[in-house]
């Protein structure tokens, strides 16, 4: 039975420090709730190069391929010649493969954001709603009941405002 | 500004969610105005129109497009500063811009909306309009590719697709905020909206990378909309209009004319959303010099347009160019010329620049003049094409005046409604900007 | 693997239809016509065109798929009068087709370039590219008064509002003449067989239809005629229609 303790922050760099203290002290189940992004706080729970750009690049990719292609098939599917142009006229499929670039681009940025972020999540989860106002809120998830004192004294020490137990997904 | 005091977090939250939850008389009054001069103006003649035919508008044989295609690149032009400047400012890291992105992106939007349903208004078959998206339809017939009206068709729904994506993912944090702020069915709505946002580390981290590639793909698609909008006329062979300066020519006016807009609607929200203490003198000077900056590369690509139509010695070019600087349409294309290349200049006094009120008229009549240079590309080249017997005039008719007055009207409509469902200024973005919360500062 | 390749060269052909199996061409011999206008009333009768009534025509939107251009050179007295029938040129390489998003107007095997009524959602744009002004615009759903309906032609569609349209060289009776070769188990066409309603009224017999494929038929005959030029060559459409006058070089 594992425990969640949550500590609120009233500043950024005692938040920070406790990240920081905290990952050191070999904790790694930590969630970390601000107001704003705070890039040391990436830094610190390790999160580099988000996956969400894989997505992208295949979006691009797949929209460039499809684009082309949907223009091609369809010109194909009815032979219809225009002002003596060709049938499989490249300059303007390139224009329509651009858009399609740009249009399976944000699409699939988008739907990595869901992927990677886990949103839409509209389950109850441990959330403070001073923390999306000006509190810096953090939730530490211990395995046993020492770690949990140990993780109390580390954000205490820290600065924080206030420290309690909490029940719920984290 | 000395006396300036910079807001708490919670200030922040507390004035962008007040503006935004506590609605006035004068709000209601607003809207129901606006909703009822779109009504009038917009809906009624159109409907009217629909009913009997594109007849009732002004256009006839050689001027078969009229001022419903120049608003229609009139509004396409206003969506550009949004999106556009919003995202370059943002891969640039500018932090001013963050007070006033969200609203430049809703501009972007309904104008978006705006111009969308120009095309609709102008076509003459509105109610097969579907045919022209490629999705099968009962004639098994796809549209041609190889056209430039698919272009704008892919082009603008690409735009649209991605603009309001790009908004609505910006707001998800602020969507939380009012959420938490409120009670009963607006927090069930603002769950589902906010995705259940905490604003975890993880979140934060795949937002931003998320934010910043949308900021990436829309700087483009900006680009190429306006351009592709641009081939509709550049593609065609009437002189005044095929030439290869347009896309250059027309995204540079689009970009001059949103960043107008941006500062009229900025001037409004500041003063009748109280918020002075986000909106600030230096956006306003920094909108001012790109509006210099802008005015005078509008102007350099006017000069060549006009020098390379001379040069070119085509008789049928100068026919056309003589028309336009002499003819009928001449007041209108030099009022053009006053308020979008001189006006613009009073700017570089620092007194004119710093002033809320001389910037709001500024804008305002760049605006005016942004409307008639669309005007004029339509309305002073189809007149003058090839054979003196086709050469023929156009004038609007009281219903396209109507429906254009009618259109800053649903226009105001979709803006008014989208300061109440969406904090107008990015609550986490302008925390950004001040001074971070530190205990040793 | 070779097939699909030769099928892709063939896509890549710039129009592509290596020859189209008629190719129907018009000559009109300006230094025949008379500017009688005989023409415009044939067309008129022949392919349903709307009367858009007097105010409609005094805002320029009379429908007539053929007109006669009139133009007036020098001063009186020493003035002169030239007259040019303008219809739609049927380009090979024509404008106004790269310009429809839905396929409404496309380039058919005869080598017309044809305006599918159905498919018209009414941009607008092909009459804005068209150079020779000759695309007209259904601004409202013509009627006819009683007992004018009787004088429609049953073969020719009557077009509602919202719907571009242009001369079709009669294709009704391009098609009739085509389907009475196949009865008769003809190959094709004779020339002269056809003939459009302007062709057939022209008291001076000024214009002259048939088919350019047929190095023997009066129409080819005619363009290869020194008189022979395109109206707007310079532009590159390649019209159908070629025009013949005598140069005056006198001045």
């Amino acid at each position: 039975m594992s425990t969640n303790v949550m500590g609120v922050f009233e500043f950024e760099d005692e938040f920070i420090g406790a990240l920081r203290r905290l990952k050191e002290s070999g904790f790694d189940e930590l969630t970390a709730m601000s107001p704003i992004p705070l890039h040391e706080a990436d830094r610190i729970l390790g999160f580099g190069k988000s996956p969400v750009r894989r997505y992208t690049l295949a979006g691009t990719i797949i929209g460039a391929a499809m684009g082309f292609a949907m223009a091609v098939a369809t010109a194909l599917t009815f032979i219809l010649p225009t002002a003596g142009r060709p049938i499989i006229t490249i300059p303007p499929y390139l224009i329509i493969s651009y858009e399609m670039t740009i249009l399976f681009g944000v699409l699939f940025t988008l739907l990595g954001f869901h992927v990677v972020s886990g949103l839409p999540a509209w389950r109850d989860r441990i959330y403070l709603p001073a923390s999306n106002v000006d509190r810096f809120t953090l939730v530490v998830e211990c395995a046993e009941a020492e770690k949990s004192m140990l993780a109390e004294n580390i954000i205490l020490e820290s600065g924080a405002e206030e420290v309690s137990r909490v029940e719920g997904d984290r | 500004m000395a006396d300036y005091v910079e807001p708490t977090y919670a200030e922040v939250n507390q004035d962008v969610l007040r503006a935004m939850m506590e609605t006035g008389p004068k709000y209601w009054a607003t809207l129901g105005t606006s909703i009822a001069v779109a009504g009038i103006c917009f809906f009624i003649p159109w409907f009217y129109q629909l009913e009997v035919g594109v007849g009732v508008a002004g256009m006839n044989r050689s001027a078969v497009w009229g001022t419903y295609l120049s608003n229609f690149i009139f509004w396409i032009g206003l969506s550009h500063s949004g999106t556009l400047l919003s995202a370059v400012l943002h891969i640039t890291n500018s932090s001013w811009r963050k007070a006033i992105y969200r609203s430049a992106e809703a501009m972007t939007l309904f104008s978006l909306i705006t111009a969308a349903l120009f095309v609709m208004v102008h076509l003459g078959r509105v109610w097969f309009v579907h045919w022209t998206v490629p999705v099968p339809n009962q004639m098994g017939l796809w549209p041609n590719f190889r056209s430039p009206l698919m272009f704008d068709v892919m082009a603008i729904t690409t735009y649209l697709t991605a603009s309001s994506i790009f908004i609505y993912m910006g707001s998800v944090p602020d969507f939380a905020a009012v959420r938490d702020a409120s009670t009963g069915l607006r927090r069930k709505l603002y769950t589902i909206f906010s995705f259940g946002w905490r604003g975890t580390a993880k979140e934060w981290h795949t937002l931003g990378w998320a934010y910043t590639f949308f900021a990436v793909l829309v700087i483009p698609l900006a680009v190429s909309v306006h351009s592709i909008v641009s081939w509709d006329f550049a593609l065609s062979l009437v002189p005044g209009l095929h030439h290869t300066v347009f896309a250059p020519y027309f995204v540079t006016g689009a970009i001059f004319s949103g960043t107008a807009g941006i500062v009229t609607v900025m001037f409004l929200l500041r003063k009748y959303m109280n918020f002075e203490r986000y909106i600030r003198e230096i956006h306003l000077v920094n909108l001012g010099k790109l509006l210099v900056l802008l005015s005078l590369i509008w102007t350099y690509i006017n000069i060549m347009e006009v020098f390379t139509t001379w040069f070119s010695g085509s008789s049928y070019e100068l026919e056309a160019l003589e028309w336009r600087l002499t003819g009928f349409y001449a007041p209108m294309f030099w009022e053009m010329v006053l308020f979008c290349a001189v006006v613009p200049l009073l700017i570089l006094f620092k007194r004119i620049r710093t002033s809320w009120r001389s910037m709001l008229i500024i804008s305002i009549l760049i605006n005016i003049g942004m409307i008639s240079e669309r005007f004029i590309i339509v309305a002073t080249s189809q007149p003058r094409k090839f054979l003196p017997n086709a050469f023929g005039f156009y004038f609007p008719s009281a219903i396209e005046i109507s429906i254009t007055i009618g259109s800053f009207a649903v226009f105001t409509t979709l803006f008014l409604i989208f300061v109440k469902w969406v904090p107008a200024v990015s609550l986490y973005e302008v925390k950004e900007t001040l001074k971070p919360l530190r205990r040793s500062r | 693997m070779s097939t699909a390749l030769e099928k892709f060269k063939k896509y890549r052909k710039p129009g592509y239809y290596d020859k189209f199996d008629y190719h129907w061409t018009m000559s009109i011999d300006l230094d025949r016509c008379t500017g009688c206008e005989a023409c415009v009333v044939a067309c008129q009768a022949e392919n349903n065109l709307p009367i858009v009534g007097e105010q409609q025509f005094a805002m320029r939107r009379e429908i007539k798929w053929i007109r006669i251009e009139r133009y007036w050179e020098g001063e009186y007295p020493d003035i002169k009068l030239q007259f040019i029938p303008m219809l739609c040129q049927h380009c090979d390489q024509a404008p106004c087709e790269i310009a429809c998003p839905v396929f409404a107007t496309y380039h058919n095997q005869d080598g017309l370039n044809t305006q599918v009524y159905n498919r018209c959602i009414g941009t607008r744009t092909c009459a804005v590219y068209c150079p020779y002004e000759v695309r007209f615009f259904n601004w409202f759903t013509y009627e006819w008064d009683e007992p004018l309906e009787q004088q429609l032609n049953p073969d020719v569609t009557v077009r509602e509002k919202g719907v571009m349209e242009k001369c079709t060289f009669c294709i009704q009776r391009i098609r009739q003449a085509k389907d009475a070769a196949k009865d008769d188990s003809r190959r094709r066409v004779r020339d002269g067989e056809i003939k459009p309603a302007c062709v057939q009224s022209c008291p001076t017999e000024a214009m002259v239809f048939g088919d350019l494929n047929d190095p023997d038929s009066q129409v080819s005959k005619m363009a290869r005629n020194p008189r022979g030029y395109h109206v707007l060559e310079e532009l590159n459409t390649t019209p159908s229609i070629v025009y013949l006058k005598r140069v005056h070089t006198d001045g």
